[in-house]
């Protein structure tokens, strides 16, 4: 008789696509081989797995259409089985695996589409904050600006790509002309849905600087590496007037003030 | 939390906006909690909901059963739903899903052993403790059994039920499809369950399927009632009374109006065995 910890390994592992010898005196027969019983748990998990990638990537799927996703997907879970029982979290590396998934390798956007997708996912399943109203900063003196500290929304996210990700995510156009070069995108929530818009360098720069957490000082000296003419005022304004900020402090060498 | 009432309905991702819209008149709605971890405008739109409908969580990822023991990260994620939701019940599986901290995205089944049923009593004192309220066990659907289980399948829920306090989820369904694919009957399944016990039925599709020449049923929550289900419900409405009642149905999913179309058949069916309009 099998211990249950020894039990549940074997399953595991014969759930996972291995043989387990140990378990065909286990198992109960009537008129199913054990090999056949476990065969059906093995085959959920494998079609389960497969929906909810399916589910997190219906772009990629309909670009390599649903056969090639299935085998992808197959290498994939086989590769990386999950670790939460949350299937919305599960899949976060997809994108790392089918960029050195050698039958994509003639795919080069295909990565950045996943990546897309999964910042999508990930932005619909955030925590939903109420933003900052516009005059919140009425109290915070001109010179204590450059020690601001901006929260973002939860669900924001920033993504730079090569390729025209976010139009051949859209599948509005029969052809996207690929040579026409890359975009930054900012993903988030709004209202009841996920959208994402395109940002020119500098705004994209200072955006993903303060979400990383960066005092307004860096985070707009890293825009102005970028465009010496960038327009602070403006740019935070619509920083402000976009709905993105939900709370700020005030940074120094040892400590944050929050408001 | 709301005392529920007659029978409930699965909510689910592509019913969302028509249930928000114009919220139907069923005594409940059950999620899984693991699709409302984390936040978004889903969990928003649950809030607003649970404003008029009393809401059951029903969790598929807590590996009750399972060696690893109960993931508290996990268990955290769940009490911090039930206090913001404030479920009218709680319910989990007679089941594992993870082994090595690989979660295998199913309900496994266990030996029905000493040694299962003290791991299942501890982990459910765990979660009972950590959530402050009890849960219900349901009883899964089986494709196989093992040798050395000692314990009928009914008994080890009542022990359970005795030795944790938790309440039973009756899942007619799997009570059918496990008696169909092991060889029980489900009546003589049901006299066995401690009726004080039962807090909630369920009620699903199944599909039928051809294993080395022989049928299974598989589980999938993807059609109809069938007519023995049904006929086992009504068995176990004579039996325990009237309890919320959930449809379940989770793949294929149907209009809206079929889901509530099963959801009429089983008021119905309260009212015809019980000659009560409304469940305990």
């Amino acid at each position: 008789m099998l211990a249950l910890r020894d039990l549940q390994l074997a399953i595991g592992h014969t759930v996972l696509g291995h043989d387990e010898a140990s378990l065909a005196d286990a198992i109960a027969e009537g008129g199913i081989a054990p090999a056949s019983r476990l065969q059906i748990y093995r085959h959920h998990y494998e079609i389960s797995l497969t929906e909810a990638l399916k589910a997190i990537y219906p772009v990629i799927c309909r670009l390599v259409d649903e056969r090639f996703f299935g085998y992808a997907a197959h290498e994939y879970i086989k590769a990386h089985p999950p670790r939460r029982p949350c299937l919305h979290e599960y899949g976060e590396s997809f994108a790392d695996f089918l960029a050195s998934f050698p039958p994509c390798r003639t795919l080069a956007y295909l990565a950045d589409v996943a990546r897309l997708e999964w910042r999508i996912n990930a932005s619909l399943h955030a925590p939903s904050e109420l933003p900052l109203a516009a005059g919140a900063f009425r109290n915070v003196a001109m010179g204590d600006y450059p020690r601001l500290v901006f929260r973002l929304l939860p669900s924001l996210g920033y993504l730079e790509s090569p390729w025209p990700i976010g139009r051949i995510w859209s599948g509005r156009e029969q052809v996207v002309d690929l040579g026409q070069g890359g975009c930054r995108l900012e993903i988030r929530q709004r209202g009841e849905e996920v959208v994402f818009a395109r940002l020119d360098g500098p705004e994209f720069v200072l955006r993903q600087a303060i979400l990383a957490g960066e005092r307004l000082e860096s985070a707009t000296a890293a825009a102005l590496a970028v465009d010496p003419l960038f327009d602070l005022a403006m740019a935070l304004r619509r920083l402000l007037g976009e709905e993105l900020v939900t709370g700020f402090s005030l940074a120094s060498d040892d400590s944050q003030t929050s408001f | 939390m709301t005392a529920i009432s007659s029978t409930g309905i699965g909510l689910r991702g592509p019913h969302l906006a028509a249930i928000v819209a114009a919220p139907p008149a069923v005594g409940f709605l059950e999620v899984h909690p693991e699709n409302y971890m984390g936040g978004g405008p889903a969990l928003g739109a649950l809030e607003r909901l649970r404003c008029e409908r009393p809401i059951s969580l029903h969790g598929v990822g807590l590996s009750l059963g399972g060696t690893d023991g109960i993931d508290q990260g996990h268990l955290e994620r769940l009490a911090a739903l039930v206090e913001r939701l404030e479920p009218a019940l709680v319910s989990e599986h007679l089941s594992w899903s993870i082994v090595e901290g690989v979660y295998l995205n199913d309900l496994l089944p266990l030996p029905y052993t000493e040694e299962a049923l003290d791991l299942l009593a501890a982990h459910i004192d765990q979660a009972q403790t950590r959530l402050r309220r009890q849960i219900l066990v349901e009883n899964p659907s089986s494709y196989l059994s093992y040798r050395h289980s000692t314990i009928e399948e009914p008994a080890f829920l009542a022990a359970l039920a005795a030795r944790t306090g938790c309440g039973l989820l009756c899942d007619i369904n799997n009570i059918h499809v496990s008696g169909c694919n092991l060889g029980f009957n489900g009546e003589a399944y049901l006299a066995a369950l401690p009726a004080g016990a039962i807090g909630e039925f369920h009620l699903a599709g199944h599909s039928i399927n051809d294993v080395d020449g022989q049928k299974i049923l598989i589980d999938d929550h993807g059609s109809e009632v069938v007519a023995p289900v049904w006929a086992l419900y009504r068995a176990a409405l004579r039996r325990f009374g009237p309890r919320p009642t959930l449809i379940e149905w989770d793949s294929h999913l149907p209009a809206l109006p079929v889901l509530l179309g099963e959801a009429a058949k089983a008021d119905a069916a309260i009212r015809e065995e019980t000659g009560n309009a409304r469940a305990a």
